[in-house]
């Protein structure tokens, strides 16, 4: 099943919109549990974005770190907002407020300028091609998991003791 | 260069997956003849009556589960690529593995000492 190429922009196009329309929602939105969901549905797209670019694994991660475990801990610190404290701030544009605009607003020009400018070409990993790599077989995943045991392997330690730091912080703040 | 052959029956899969739901509601809307009261239109708790609204303050606890569940879940995305590539790179992986997993079990078995793992 290849996707011709006008597919593959009318999937582009709508993943992009339909980002858009989540992203609007999560600023826009009033109820902040909706805010969360909406977020959620972003992270989807998202992912949806990695399928387009033939990154499975990286999609998949996204689906589950960002959409099963750390949206959930979002709703998770949602929710313990009391309900009543949601609408009492009816001011509506304090200067706060048009300096993180400004700031978003400028983001994604300066991004949009950059990302062309960029040759992505001369990155390391995506260019060099380890020995077993070459061997045949293959798929992508592999290729993380060959680069992760051999080149990267004192970064793989080093994170799970970085999970467990984070694990035993979250823990005694929890108790407290 | 947009490669999904590969994936074709989880693809099969995705759509069937979503079928089934989506034809189990619309049959039972199409069947079901539509009568509503008030006893229908409250909220279902496992068949108890509800008490207050579904809008309440969640308890600080339930916040430690779900901080325990992210940091295993970001483990096993690691472990992932590990096993899909243990055939080709043999043993000395396995050790790698293993200490990382033996770090993040010291971790587990302080979330358990610490009762972070009681749900009451």
């Amino acid at each position: 099943m290849d996707l011709p190429g006008p597919i593959h922009e009318i999937l582009v196009l709508f993943g992009g919109f339909v980002l858009l329309l989540g992203g609007l929602g999560v600023v826009l939105l009033t109820n902040p549990t909706f805010s969360a969901f909406s977020l959620g549905l972003v992270l989807v797209c998202i992912s949806l974005f990695y399928i387009l670019l033939n990154s499975y694994f990286v999609a998949v991660a996204q689906l589950l770190i960002y959409v099963g475990a750390i949206n959930v801990l979002i709703i998770f610190a949602v929710m313990f907002v009391n309900g009543s404290e949601w609408s009492k701030d009816k001011n509506f544009w304090t200067i706060g407020d048009g300096f993180t605009s400004l700031v978003c607003i400028t983001i994604p020009f300066s991004l949009m300028t950059t990302i062309p400018d960029t040759s992505w070409y001369g990155i390391l990993w995506t260019t060099r091609s380890n020995q077993i790599v070459e061997q045949g077989l293959i798929n992508n995943v592999q290729q993380i998991g060959i680069h992760l045991a051999t080149d990267f392997y004192l970064p793989f330690e080093l994170i799970s003791i970085i999970l467990l730091v984070s694990l035993i912080g979250a823990i005694t703040m929890a108790r407290q | 260069m947009f490669l999904l052959h590969e994936y074709d029956i989880f693809w099969a899969f995705l759509i069937i997956a979503s079928l089934i739901p989506i034809l189990a509601f619309w049959i039972s809307a199409l069947l079901a003849p539509v009568r509503e009261g008030p006893e229908k239109l409250s909220s279902y708790e496992s068949g108890i009556e509800p008490m207050g609204g579904a809008w309440l303050q969640f308890r600080i606890r339930y916040y430690m589960f779900a901080l325990v569940f992210v940091v295993f879940d970001v483990e096993t995305v690691f472990l992932y690529p590990w096993a899909m590539s243990f055939d080709v790179l043999g043993i000395s992986v396995f050790i790698e593995a293993f200490i990382f997993v033996l770090i993040l079990v010291v971790g587990l078995v302080y979330a358990w000492r610490k009762g972070a793992l009681e749900w009451s």
